[in-house]
């Protein structure tokens, strides 16, 4: 299984006016069936990162290096290509789980839309696979393929778009703080069936948060990223208990110990 | 018995139930995690609180005398031992003001309370404000400065400023590291910990992060669909005869 | 922050504020001080020289009794624009606190004036106020009456939408905690929020009331003859418009040029607003 799949190397992105670099030399390896986290503060470039892989940079910004997605470099194909790869091949699922559903239609029918404009398929078979995959997600399939969208809540919602990213089994998920508008409870049920779809289907995952302890618990591998820099890459427990960088540090000295639990044994380390 | 709530049930409609007659309380001096997803009624537990919104049956006793909803003169006395901090950094302070306005609001209306944290003699209202950034651990400087100019961290700080300008005794927080970065969060946390220390004030501290409660609190109370359905000292978190939800909750949160 | 030459600086950038700005001004100027310029009478009957053309003398001709028309056209400016101006300000004197009330205390008081509002807003404000100077009587005091009656609903609802979107913030919130008055929380936290749209409206609806003044002027409800009104001077040259046109065109240039510098202004200021509302919010 330690095929690579999407692999980011010597990722530079600049503003164009004023020569801001906003990320800098980024080295992001996924392998197939591997959850990979990607973890750092609001502004350390997470998101952007997310972006350039998606091919959804905002304009005035220059983007150097290579983005190796199965093979072919996404920093060079055209955006025609570029869309071809969404949905069939990358899926994201993004933090505000309110913009992932147009507010007025059904979500069934909008699930029907992505698949058929995706894959080549009838409408009736696109019908089975959204109330399959919403099965999959362990949503009531019929009722939540009838609901608008606000009647449904929060971690519903969210599961509802990873049914429609997963829908198209893609090979790499992306996961834009997916978990972050939602509470704990419901962020964890998105996240067991995260892990599940990835056993069953194979399917990577980037999982960008800020959430240490989720990513401690759910990743194989993380990155820490620091002011457009990835400053330490590691296993979860490598990066937990035996950090090298002092903003690794000063994040993990961040999550609050619940009692009688120990998350760093960095003392040892340094007697 | 500093607080002590009684059958409190509040309904929006006849299918939504906040509360469902919740009684609870708490000692003067203690701090109490109130954990619970959302729509289990814990802000709306706080808000009534407050007397921002008001209850059907039940009753509030605070320092022995009972908060009537609606009743200015009751809320008057009650508000004057009691203020909020608020979730939404980006909203807690009033855009078109200078930070000094804002922060000395709650002074103002009640002339007759000086800090005993501050020497207030001879001071002018910019210098009271530049004390009370000092105490949350703020630039001086920062009075005369305007919302859009901070970092929600240090927004969160000039609430927690304002709100503890009049010395409370209960200090009601809901969610108020919710919306700030993880090394934000704590240093906030700190502060909050710092000042209850000082001050000795009762926190009501509502949060669904179960590590924030127990890294601030002695006591929690765990609140779903507008019941509170475990309640317990912080050493006893891990007992079996904890409700199967808490289990949930602490589950959740855990890394292992 | 800012400083006060930084944020001209950044006001007279905009294209549009800027003509609009020239244009006030020249329109202030001509309001304040044109009479001190204006070469006859505006009341002087002269019957020997009735519809003349453009000549030295008289700079855009004279109307059917004679009087000069470019005088009669400065010294209206005064009229019409102060007109309008002090029927907004009238307006937004009754609409604002109501609006303010209304959105932040709810309740009875709500339903009270929203029903008024509602029942007002069911006929159209042109119509309305028609019928209100029609009963009133034709003066130039009752239009502005009937104008101001028509428009302060506008900015009631304006400000009840924007403190009703507003009051659920939790600095106003923080403000009934810290036990201020509803009085005190309306003027701390809620005016100051609602004062930009006001402006923003006020600016354009200045022209829009300056075409409703004449208007009601020109089907004869407002200003009364000799006054010169625009839109009364209007109406006295309607039954020359085939001989003499100019009798028309000048007071018709006059209002669009008038009505035409509020609504830049009106966009010029939105668009200031809107850019510090974007930096308030980062």
């Amino acid at each position: 299984m330690n095929e690579s799949l999407l692999s980011i190397q010597d990722l530079y992105i600049k503003i164009k006016a004023g020569e801001k670099t906003l990320l800098r030399n980024v080295h992001i390896e996924v392998n197939k069936g591997e959850i990979v986290g990607l973890i750092g503060e609001s502004g350390s470039g997470k998101s952007l990162t997310a972006r350039a892989i998606m091919g959804l940079l905002p304009h005035g910004m220059n983007i150097n290096g290579r983005i190796l997605f199965k093979n072919s470099d996404l920093v060079k194909i055209s955006t025609e290509e570029h869309r071809q790869l969404l949905g069939n091949e990358i899926g994201m699922i993004f933090q505000d789980y309110r913009g992932s559903f147009t507010p007025f239609i059904k979500i069934g029918k909008q699930m029907v839309e992505t698949i058929c404009t995706h894959q080549k398929v009838r409408k009736k078979e696109a019908q089975n696979i959204a109330l399959q995959v919403l099965d999959e997600m362990g949503l009531d399939s019929k009722r939540v393929y009838l609901s608008y969208p606000f009647q449904l809540s929060g971690g519903q919602l969210q599961r509802a778009s990873i049914a429609t990213a997963i829908s198209l089994k893609p090979s790499l998920l992306i996961c834009d703080e997916m978990t972050t508008a939602l509470d704990v409870m419901n962020g964890e049920k998105v996240l067991h069936y995260i892990d599940k779809v990835r056993k069953e289907t194979g399917c990577a995952v980037l999982m960008i948060t800020h959430d240490l302890a989720q990513a401690y618990k759910r990743t194989d591998r993380m990155y820490v990223m620091n002011q457009g820099e990835i400053v330490e890459e590691g296993l979860p427990e490598q990066i937990r208990c035996h950090h090298q960088h002092p903003y690794t540090k000063k994040l993990c000295s961040c999550l609050l110990a619940l009692p009688g639990e120990t998350l760093v044994t960095e003392r040892v380390i340094s007697v | 018995m500093s607080l002590v709530v009684e059958g409190l049930f509040k309904q929006y409609s006849k299918q939504v139930q906040a509360l469902n007659h919740i009684s609870f309380r708490v000692n003067e001096g203690e701090c109490i995690g109130i954990v619970g997803e959302s729509g289990s009624g814990k802000s709306t537990l706080g808000r009534i609180l407050l007397g921002l919104e008001t209850y059907k049956e039940g009753s509030i006793t605070y320092h022995g005398k009972t908060i009537a909803p609606r009743k200015r003169s009751d809320l008057r006395q009650f508000r004057k031992s009691v203020q909020m901090v608020f979730q939404d950094s980006t909203s807690t302070l009033n855009p078109k003001l200078p930070i000094w306005k804002s922060l000395l609001e709650p002074l103002d209306n009640f002339k007759e309370i000086t800090p005993s944290f501050l020497k207030v003699e001879g001071l002018t209202r910019k210098e009271i404000a530049q004390e009370l950034l000092e105490i949350v651990g703020l630039d001086k400087e920062m009075v005369d400065r305007y919302p859009g100019e901070l970092s929600g961290g240090q927004k969160q700080r000039v609430s927690i400023a304002r709100a503890i300008s009049i010395e409370p005794s209960l200090l009601v927080c809901d969610e108020p590291t919710a919306s700030l970065d993880v090394t934000v969060q704590v240093q906030i946390l700190r502060l909050l910990k710092e000042l209850q220390k000082k001050t000795n004030m009762t926190i009501l501290f509502i949060s669904h992060d179960i590590r924030a409660v127990s890294f601030l609190c002695d006591k929690v109370m765990v609140l779903k669909d507008g019941s509170i359905v475990d309640q317990f000292e912080l050493s006893e978190i891990y007992d079996e005869g904890r409700h199967p939800y808490t289990k949930a909750l602490i589950q959740a949160a855990s890394i292992e | 922050m800012e400083t006060a030459m930084m944020k001209t600086s950044r006001l007279i950038r905009n294209p549009n504020m800027s003509i609009g700005i020239v244009l006030a001004l020249f329109l202030a100027g001509v309001t304040f001080f044109g009479g001190a310029f204006v070469p006859h009478d505006p009341f002087q009957i002269d019957m020997n020289n009735r519809l003349q053309g453009m000549s030295s003398e008289h700079l855009l001709g004279t109307d059917q009794l004679g009087r000069d028309v470019f005088s009669r056209i400065i010294y209206g400016a005064k009229l019409t624009i102060g007109l309008g101006m002090f029927a907004i300000v009238m307006a937004i004197c009754i609409g604002v606190p109501i609006g303010l009330l209304s959105g932040y205390i709810g309740g009875k008081i709500d339903a009270f004036f929203m029903r008024i509002i509602d029942g007002i807003l069911a006929f159209p404000d042109f119509i309305l106020a028609i019928a209100i100077a029609g009963m009133l009587g034709p003066s130039l005091t009752n239009i502005i009456i009937a104008i101001v009656l028509v428009r302060w609903i506008v900015y009631a609802r304006v400000v009840r939408g924007l403190v009703l979107a507003e009051k659920e913030k939790e600095y106003v919130l923080v403000s009934k905690v810290s036990n201020s008055s509803s009085f005190k929380t309306i003027r701390m936290h809620l005016l100051p929020q609602v004062m930009p749209d006001i402006i923003v409206m006020a600016a354009i609806d200045v022209g829009k009331v300056i075409l409703l003044i004449s208007a009601l002027s020109y089907i004869g409800l407002g200003a009364q003859p000799p006054i010169p009104e625009w839109g009364a001077m209007l109406n006295d040259g309607r039954g020359y418009f085939q001989v003499v046109p100019s009798l028309m065109i000048y007071p018709g240039l006059a209002i669009m040029l008038t009505v035409l510098c509020c609504n830049l202004l009106g966009d010029g200021l939105k668009s200031y607003f809107d850019i510090r509302k974007g930096r308030d919010g980062l």
